[in-house]
């Protein structure tokens, strides 16, 4: 019974979701002087609880995937849509989750599930200028980096995380980050 | 049926004018809005084919396309092209672009598309590719193959890949199956140019599972001297497409009259493989028929097989090779084999999104 309440208690406070403590964490991507929009942050959680499923949608519209970077954890079934008049074809061979959707028409859907994390670099074999990535994490703590750098993971709880950071065409990032209130998280790329 | 060629002369000013009013109001619009998205692309090409047909190419595409207002999307490509074939008797790299040695639009319409709950309605209107059979650019000119099929290639009585309209397009019905039509005039900017009228073509087109097949019907006007090519043209076709891990296999078949007192009937089944394991590479084969008879002067007749092997490989972002080879006969003043070797650069930039 003890053991139970202990359990039930590092949970609450590892994971947070429902948590007082709990805080957004805020946080700014750069490469050299500049900023990183795109940039995917994401921190380690090996106790947090499983997903419950989601859906996301990542859309193939005016000959481009929308958006250009998409992060999702584990488990994320991605909905590939084509909205253009002509015919899509999403394929991923490289990393991460390897599939091939085949072409398909206007108004129609395709799905996949990422079921293990990494990055999917995604393309359509019709038209060489579409691509994307999809970077799928075992983590609920992630965000995406918007076009000043800025992201935001919600929901943290408190305590030392190790965190990564990716961005298209740069080594991945690896460092601590330790929860204090109102303290941001900074990652930048030479 | 008599036609008073004034009257239709007249109606063809209308629909023209009318068209290109409409297009150039969304696209100026569009720019003035400078919507939530526009996305400009250039590609450029070279190639050369060895054979009896010794022809080198190189060109240039520029488009720019992306969401204007209230929900109308448009899309403008020009192309500069010129080939040291300049008869342009010779189909080499003539799979999606004519090789006119001037700058010419090639497509520029403005297209709006409703989704009321799971039905499709698209309205398009400017210049656009005839919609007949598979006729997307992408799918002629960017999977590997470096030219058209013989069906598709205006040299051999039938239907050019190259061939536009100038009108509307509407397609309606469900994303399994959908029904299209275009009404507008013939506005092409190759070698190969229509007659001037009126002309319209319909499409079928069902979507299950790995099955993609639709069925096309065109009458129009022959781009042939008119001095020998009477009536109108018209012709059905048939197309289907299969994909299954990595392997797309399309094939149409068409039959029709490109001109009175004239048949053609001809199709081509190709393969295009670009599997897991291939790397960059995607590998694609095609067979294929065509015969034009002319029962009154069978000296005219035209009797060709083609087959083709080839591949489309990835050297890095943006930039790819593509080799042919190919074995035809019954094509007169060409060899029996060629080899037509290309590479094409393309980058893209997004203008402005939101």
């Amino acid at each position: 019974m003890r053991a139970t309440v202990r359990y039930l208690l590092a949970t609450a406070l590892s994971v947070g979701a429902a948590g007082p403590q709990s805080a957004d964490l805020h946080g700014t991507a750069r490469a050299g002087a500049g900023l990183a929009p795109d940039a995917v942050v994401w921190l380690d959680a090996p106790n947090a609880p499983a997903a419950a499923a989601r859906r996301i949608v990542l859309d193939q519209r005016n000959l481009n995937f929308s958006p250009h970077v998409l992060a999702v954890r584990v488990g994320t079934t991605v909905d590939f849509p084509n909205n253009d008049r002509v015919f899509h074809n999403v394929f991923s061979f490289r990393d991460g989750k390897r599939f091939d959707l085949g072409m398909y028409p206007v108004g129609a859907l395709k799905q996949v599930i990422f079921d293990q994390p990494g990055l999917s670099r995604i393309f359509c074999n019709i038209h060489p200028n579409m691509a994307a990535y999809v970077l799928a994490v075992d983590s609920p703590y992630f965000a995406l980096s918007d076009a000043d750098g800025a992201f935001t993971i919600a929901s943290v709880p408190p305590g030392s995380y190790t965190y990564h950071a990716w961005r298209a065409g740069a080594t991945e990032l690896t460092g601590t980050w330790t929860s204090t209130p109102g303290q941001p998280l900074t990652v930048s790329w030479p | 049926m008599d036609v008073n060629p004034r009257s239709t002369a007249d109606g063809l000013l209308a629909v023209k004018t009318i068209v290109a009013a409409a297009s150039l109001a969304c696209v100026i619009h569009a720019s003035v809005a400078y919507a939530q998205s526009v996305t400009a692309e250039a590609t450029a090409h070279a190639g050369h084919s060895t054979s009896t047909e010794e022809v080198s190419v190189a060109g240039a595409q520029l488009r720019a396309f992306g969401d204007a207002v209230s929900g109308v999307r448009f899309f403008a490509e020009a192309a500069l092209a010129k080939s040291s074939d300049e008869d342009g008797d010779s189909d080499a790299f003539g799979a999606a672009y004519p090789y006119a040695g001037r700058v010419q639009v090639i497509e520029a319409y403005a297209e709006r598309m409703f989704r009321p709950r799971n039905g499709l309605l698209s309205i398009r209107a400017g210049r656009y590719r005839t919609p007949f059979g598979i006729s997307s650019g992408s799918e002629q000119g960017y999977v590997g193959f470096l030219r058209a099929p013989l069906i598709r290639y205006d040299g051999y009585y039938a239907l050019s890949n190259n061939f536009l309209e100038h009108g509307a397009d509407v397609v309606v019905g469900v994303p399994k199956l959908t029904l299209e039509a275009s009404v507008g005039a013939p506005d092409e900017v190759g070698t190969a140019v229509r007659r001037s009228d009126v002309d319209s073509v319909v499409r079928l087109q069902g979507f299950h599972g790995p099955f993609i097949v639709g069925v096309s019907r065109i009458w129009t006007m022959p781009y042939q001297d008119p001095r020998f090519s009477s009536g109108r043209a018209v012709f059905t076709g048939i197309d289907l497409r299969w994909m299954y891990e990595g392997i797309a296999l399309r094939g149409e078949w068409l039959t029709g009259k490109p001109f009175d007192g004239t048949t053609t009937t001809g199709w081509y089944v190709d393969v295009i493989v670009h599997r897991v394991r291939m790397g960059p590479v995607t590998a694609v084969a095609r067979v294929e028929r065509t015969d034009y008879d002319v029962p009154a002067r069978p000296s005219r007749d035209l009797h060709a097989t083609r087959q083709t092997l080839g591949a489309r490989i990835r050297i890095i972002e943006g930039l790819s090779a593509q080799v042919n080879v190919l074995h035809q006969s019954g094509l007169p003043n060409y060899g029996d084999t060629a080899l037509d070797v290309g590479v094409t650069y393309s980058i893209r930039r997004d203008l402005r999104r939101h």
